[in-house]
């Protein structure tokens, strides 16, 4: 076979020779794309490598002073305008020299494969005269365009003048050998976590060497030094931790030569040399034919392959209301364009002769602007532009980097359009989306309403998308672990085991989640920490059901499946405090705290009243109503001091809660602790008036609404005793003048 | 994953089997047979599988296209006629082409070939195709391995003693490996007959038609699921890691992100998930409440009626429009969303992930993902405006950074031009001048381009001598302090062709004028 196996195919893996067989013989491995590029994994060697041959790359360029010729391409600096034209004689025009080609064409491999993988495929740059300057090292800080560029200035051009007999491109082929043994941060990582079967861990790796060779002899020495030289380092590594041995190289020789020259060095596809080396030699005139050459290369190194959009609509900075179309060539992993794999490109794309590059053209669809939507897309692949500083390129890109979307469709003659493809930017990175544009197979599935639970209409839907936000996730970068060792996904998941404790998820199935009163308690208790004061805000939603029940305040006791009108009043209390204990043991045991909000539950939930008791308190209701109402505006008069007054009410509380359990489970009807949180009773009450008989939707949605406004900010004491959302003002006025003031129907009765 | 049953119904599977009962089956009955049980058994537990019918002698003929009405299939199976002999390699081709025009290139497929093991003799026969394989043109290439993934599972009415006599299992593991080796050869075990026929389809049905059964959970809701299609496991890294990872049967839930912010992500694979009723102890918690409720759950009938957390998790992540990240398995993920088939039907499905720690670039890595209860400010933003994605890579794309690029000589033309360009605008333009000219200046460094920083220093020193009178006095000034500056720069003078040393503007003092670069 003229073309070796794929550099992924190993001997005696049947599967992967078997593949080589069966592509067309000659072909190169990136053109024929017939044999491996399939989407799982499974399928496809060159995805399944970490640390295959181009894992490791190694430029060695030639900087001895041969170098320093002239590459004869001619570059005009002197653009003279026609106006200013003929008052003078134009400049001479510039030429690169080899040296500066082979670095500009070098720098572009790399700015492209550092677009593509941006990390876990690595580059060390090194230049060679009479001695090896070596400009990087494996480490990922020193893998960067900038890094190689300004060690590139430090270097400078080849000296002319320096003996060409101390220079040799030989001190950096060894240098790059050694370079090879050299272990990665990523094949550390790898060894270390595989210790066991740190054998797994291979070394393969690719040395590029630009140079200009005398001839095909000269060649020939280059090889066998760099055989002896694997050799020898192979040796040395067997014996080291820190190096190791090199199973794979492959050796690309480019001979750069000037234009209008001879090449004194003849082509040769790849060769295995032994069965660690293989080589290949390609004979390259400076200038764009070493550019394109190279730019083949990193495609082929990289199963890479090219898309072309077409059709891009820009506007002209002159003619600012017409827009002329575009066509943008971009770089990117050839799984892309898995779906033209089967010659089929004819209809799908079309492939266009450029040079020795193919490209698949697909065309640009105006964006629409909902780009909340999730398509189906089978992979997602980084970009690179092939002329990155390009007009047409760049307004391309920076139209993507400032967040739109571009659906790209494949271009055909007839037929209804096929839209496979996506350009999208996801943090300052742009990616090619395949989607699936095939009929799916799974079309037509039973709808989520025929299945289990499909026929109950009464989930909280809301509610649970409210648990969904509280949910979100966020990024900790610098947070490994927490105190307990915990990472933040393991802490995400406790959230969710603590906040699902006790979750019922229909609305029939629970009282205390329908209730506006319960929602300061229900929010806290969930929480891994409770501090003093959400204690105290759960001991005072206790307190205010409390009240609710004393005042015989409705529940919203779901009627369903039961006839009539449902349990008793009495009853609903009794369900609405078992579940409400239930919820609270069920976080009983996350802190003291936690214990405490139970605690004050038990003390305080009723106890089956006697029916006189409750007749007495019936004829007792005004009076106190009217103590409460006082009460309120006590402490609104007070509530210019917020933070005194709830201090105060803190050491009350706390005063409270020491006496609290062992003198109100005795006198549950005892008033006092309403009286002294009237704030609450009256913030909270407001919303369950409304609830009164069986939930209907509108006050479920009234709940929900007041219940999101309520955490904004404080209600409006105005607004919470209005009626019908019209307010009396002047109110004391009348009660001192000893009216009702409930007359305006505020009281429950 | 679309089935294709390709079923052999050359001559040879007309062979009578002999058995010591009274009747005489052929081949080709217990074939049918094995087949209807396949069948059955889809139609009941794997009901939303696509599959096909192919029919092959030296022709091949597509019976019944991809279908999920398994009765139809039946009855095609029943009435199958007899031809001549067997050519599998136009079958197979037949088979590719099919699946690419119904499903596309991408689509895995699973082929099921239904043969008696004799196959074909001269032209056209299995021997001859492999044998003439490395001799093909591009437009001959043999049908295997299929473009679209696939797995290939070749059921024989025979037992193994049988192939092996002959060259026949040599042939179809040969043929297995081509197919790219995912698969496996299905043989019979001691005498040929209904019972053994019923054995090697069972195994065929657990090995590729078993149902993905699965519990779903977030904290402690959870529900009983089948993921349809079943995932297959993947393998990640042949070398590191070669054991294939599969889905764990337990999906929980780690927390939920905005369709936005999960931007379309690529993935291996989608199922439905789909509610079951399994029998057993009602342990969910959360039951608690419903004992009230209803006393008898886990009735087949009742299960519509009794809630499901697929559903309400499903109605709220439609509602809310955001996906939940769940782990499929370790450091393996993948998200749970609605999903809408029409206007009417939408369902709960499944994507799974990349394996691997960090799937989506645009999320870091999953495990570094935590409650935004921990964070100190809520990074949503109290009205939601803001959001802590997409998490932004360490280093610039060169796309994003104005790198310079001169492998075309008009990229290194427009850099001078834009030099020029500001050169003629001075003094007012001296900033947008001097930045364009360290820029050149950098690159000209780095490519090691001395002969450009003396050219483009020349072109500075020719606009000087053209300025007009009325040119402000800095303009020149500044010109030639550039000029200089270049000169300097490309002498290879270590302290003026340093890398990171910066051209700056000249300092100068025309406060008389009341301009020059003060007025920047």
């Amino acid at each position: 076979m003229p073309c070796g196996p794929p550099p992924s195919a190993r001997f005696g893996d049947v599967i992967d020779l078997l593949r080589v067989l069966a592509a067309e013989p000659g072909a190169l491995w990136l053109s024929t794309g017939s044999c491996t590029s399939h989407r799982s994994p499974s399928w496809d060697p060159s995805r399944m490598k970490m640390f295959s041959v181009s894992h490791k790359t190694v430029f060695v360029v030639d900087h001895c002073p041969y170098m320093s010729e002239s590459s004869r391409q001619q570059i005009e600096c002197d653009m003279l305008t026609k106006s200013r034209a003929q008052a003078m004689i134009p400049l001479a025009p510039v030429y690169k020299s080899l040296w500066t080609c082979a670095v500009e064409c070098s720098m572009e491999y790399c700015r492209i494969l550092y677009d593509i993988y941006p990390a876990k495929k690595l580059i060390n740059y090194m230049v060679s005269d009479s001695e090896c300057h070596i400009l990087n090292t494996w480490r990922e800080e020193d893998q960067s365009v900038q890094e190689l560029m300004s060690a590139l200035a430090a270097v400078g051009p080849p000296n002319p003048h320096e003996d060409p007999e101390c220079c040799s491109i030989l001190h950096g082929l060894v240098a790059a050998v050694e370079s090879l043994c050299k272990i990665t941060e990523y094949q550390h990582e790898a060894r270390t976590a595989l210790v066991d079967v740190a054998h797994r861990v291979s070394n393969r790796g690719r040395i590029i060497c630009l140079t200009n060779a005398k001839s095909d002899t000269h060649v020939r020495m280059l090889e066998d030094c760099v055989l002896e030289t694997i050799q020898e380092q192979n040796k040395l590594a067997a014996g080291s931790d820190r190096l190791m041995p090199i199973q794979q190289c492959e050796l690309v020789l480019v001979h750069i030569y000037p234009q209008g020259d001879d090449t004194l060095v003849s082509d040769r596809q790849k060769k295995e040399m032994t069965s660690v080396l293989s080589s290949e030699v390609h004979s390259v005139r400076a200038g764009r034919h070493l550019a394109s050459k190279l730019n083949v290369l990193v495609q082929q190194h990289f199963d890479l392959a090219s898309t072309t959009i077409t059709n891009i609509p820009m506007k002209e900075e002159q003619h600012a209301n017409t827009s002329a179309n575009y066509d943008v060539e971009l770089l990117h992993h050839r799984d892309a364009h898995m779906e033209f794999k089967n010659g089929d490109l004819h209809t799908g794309g079309s492939s266009k002769e450029s040079g020795i590059r193919e490209t698949v053209t697909l065309k640009w669809c105006t964006p629409r602007t909902n780009s909340v939507e999730l398509q189906y897309c089978t992979g997602a692949y980084r970009i690179s532009p092939v002329d990155v500083n390009s007009r047409p390129s760049s307004c391309l890109t920076n139209f993507l980097l400032n967040g739109r979307s571009v659906l790209l469709e494949q271009p055909r003659k007839a037929g209804s359009k096929v839209v496979s493809h996506m350009l999208s930017c996801h943090g300052g990175e742009i990616f090619l989306h395949m989607l699936n544009s095939t009929r799916s197979t799974l079309e037509d599935p039973p709808s989520i309403s025929e299945g289990c639970g499909g026929r109950v209409t009464d989930y909280r839907i809301t509610d649970f998308g409210e648990f969904m936000r509280e949910n979100r996730l966020t990024t900790f970068p610098h947070v490994l672990v927490d105190a307990a060792g915990r990472a933040p996904i393991e802490r995400a998941k406790a959230q969710l085991e603590r906040h699902t404790r006790y979750w019922p998820m229909i609305i029939s199935q629970t009282t205390i989640f329908n209730m506006q009163a319960v929602v300061p308690l229900a929010n806290l208790i969930v929480k891994d920490t409770l501090t003093e004061d959400d204690v105290l805000t759960c001991q005072k939603t206790v307190y205010n059901l409390v009240d609710m029940e004393r005042k015989n305040d409705p529940l919203p006791i779901s009627t369903v499946g039961s006839r009539g009108k449902g349990p008793k009043r009495d009853e609903q209390y009794r369900i609405m405090w078992n579940e409400l204990e239930t919820l609270v043991k069920a976080h009983v045991e996350t802190s003291e705290r936690h214990q405490q909000v139970l605690e004050c539950i038990s003390a305080c939930r009723s106890k089956p009243p006697e029916e006189e008791e409750r007749k007495k308190r019936g004829r007792k209701r005004e009076d106190k109503e009217d103590k409460t109402e006082k009460n309120g505006k006590d402490s609104e008069e007070k509530g210019w001091t917020p933070d005194t007054e709830r201090l105060k009410g803190v050491m009350e509380r706390e005063k409270e809660n020491e006496s609290e359990s062992g003198v109100i489970k005795d006198s549950p009807d005892s008033p006092e602790p309403f009286n002294k949180k009237p704030r609450l009773t009256l913030e909270d009450l407001q919303p369950q008036e409304k609830s009164k008989g069986p939930v209907s939707l509108l006050s479920l949605w009234t709940s929900r609404i007041t219940q999101a406004n309520s955490r904004k900010h404080p209600e409006f004491s105005g607004r919470l005793n209005s009626i019908n959302n019209k307010a009396e003002l002047y109110q004391h006025l009348k009660d001192e003048n000893g009216k009702d003031v409930h007359e305006n129907g505020k009281a429950t009765r | 994953m679309p089935t294709v049953v390709l079923m052999d119904v050359s001559l040879s599977m007309t062979r009578p089997v002999s058995l010591e009962g009274a009747e005489e089956f052929q081949r080709k009955n217990l074939a049918v047979h094995g087949l209807t049980m396949l069948f059955e058994h889809m139609a009941t537990n794997y009901k939303l599988e696509f599959t096909a019918l192919v029919a092959f002698s030296s022709l091949w003929e597509l019976m019944v296209p991809f279908t999920r009405d398994y009765n139809t299939l039946q009855e095609t199976l029943n009435n199958l006629e007899d031809y001549d002999k067997t050519c599998l390699e136009s079958a197979l081709q037949g088979v590719s082409n099919i699946v690419q025009q119904e499903w596309g290139g991408t689509c895995p497929c699973q082929v099921v070939l239904v043969t008696d093991g004799s196959l074909g003799i001269g032209r056209g026969s299995l021997r001859h195709s492999l044998a003439t394989l490395k001799q093909r043109g591009e437009d001959k290439k043999f049908p295997l391995p299929f473009p679209f993934p696939c797995k290939l599972y070749i059921v024989c009415i025979a037992n193994a003693e049988e192939l092996q006599a002959t060259d026949a299992m040599d042939n179809l593991e040969q043929l297995l490996s081509l197919s790219g080796g995912e698969g496996q050869i299905f043989t019979m075990d001691g005498p040929l007959c209904l019972k053994s026929v019923q054995a090697m389809f069972g195994k065929l049905i657990d090995h590729a038609y078993m149902p993905f059964h699965a519990v779903l959970r977030c904290g402690n809701l959870a529900s009983d699921v089948q993921v349809f299609p079943r995932p297959e496991p993947v393998l990640l890294d042949e070398e590191l890691d070669p054991v294939p990872k599969a889905v764990q049967t337990e999906l929980e839930i780690v927390g939920f992100i905005e369709i936005g912010d999960i931007a379309s992500p690529p993935v291996l694979s989608r199922h439905l998930v789909l509610p079951i009723a399994v029998n057993k102890e009602p342990d969910e918690v959360g039951a608690g409440a419903a004992d009230e409720m209803e006393e008898d759950t886990s009735t087949n009938q009742m299960a519509g009626k009794s809630p499901n957390f697929c559903v309400l998790l499903h109605g709220s992540l439609k509602v809310e429009g955001m996906v939940a990240l769940v782990q499929l398995g370790p450091d393996w993920y993948g998200m749970l969303y609605s999903q809408a088939d029409s206007k009417k039907k939408s369902n709960l499905m499944m994507s799974l992930f990349e394996p691997g720690p960090e799937p989506l670039p645009w999320l870091g890595k999953i495990s570094q993902l935590g409650p935004i209860s921990d964070a100190p400010e809520n990074p949503y933003g109290e009205d939601d405006s803001k959001s802590p994605f997409p998490v932004l890579p360490k280093s610039k794309r060169s796309y994003a950074q104005n790198v310079t690029v001169w492998i075309k000589a008009s990229g290194l033309q427009t850099d001078v031009q834009k030099i020029l360009r500001n050169a003629r605008k001075l003094p007012e333009k001296t900033q947008t001048f001097y930045k364009e000219l360290n820029r050149l200046r950098k690159a000209a460094l780095a490519f090691g381009f001395w002969d450009l920083l003396k050219c483009v220093a020349e072109l500075l020193d020719r606009e000087c001598t053209l300025l007009p009178d009325s040119a402000h006095p800095d303009a020149a000034f500044q010109l030639s302090h550039a000029a200089q500056q270049l000169k300097l720069a490309s002498s290879g003078d270590s302290k003026y062709s340093a890398f990171d040393h910066v051209i700056t503007p000249m300092l100068t003092d025309f406060s008389g004028g009341g301009s020059g670069t003060d007025r920047m």
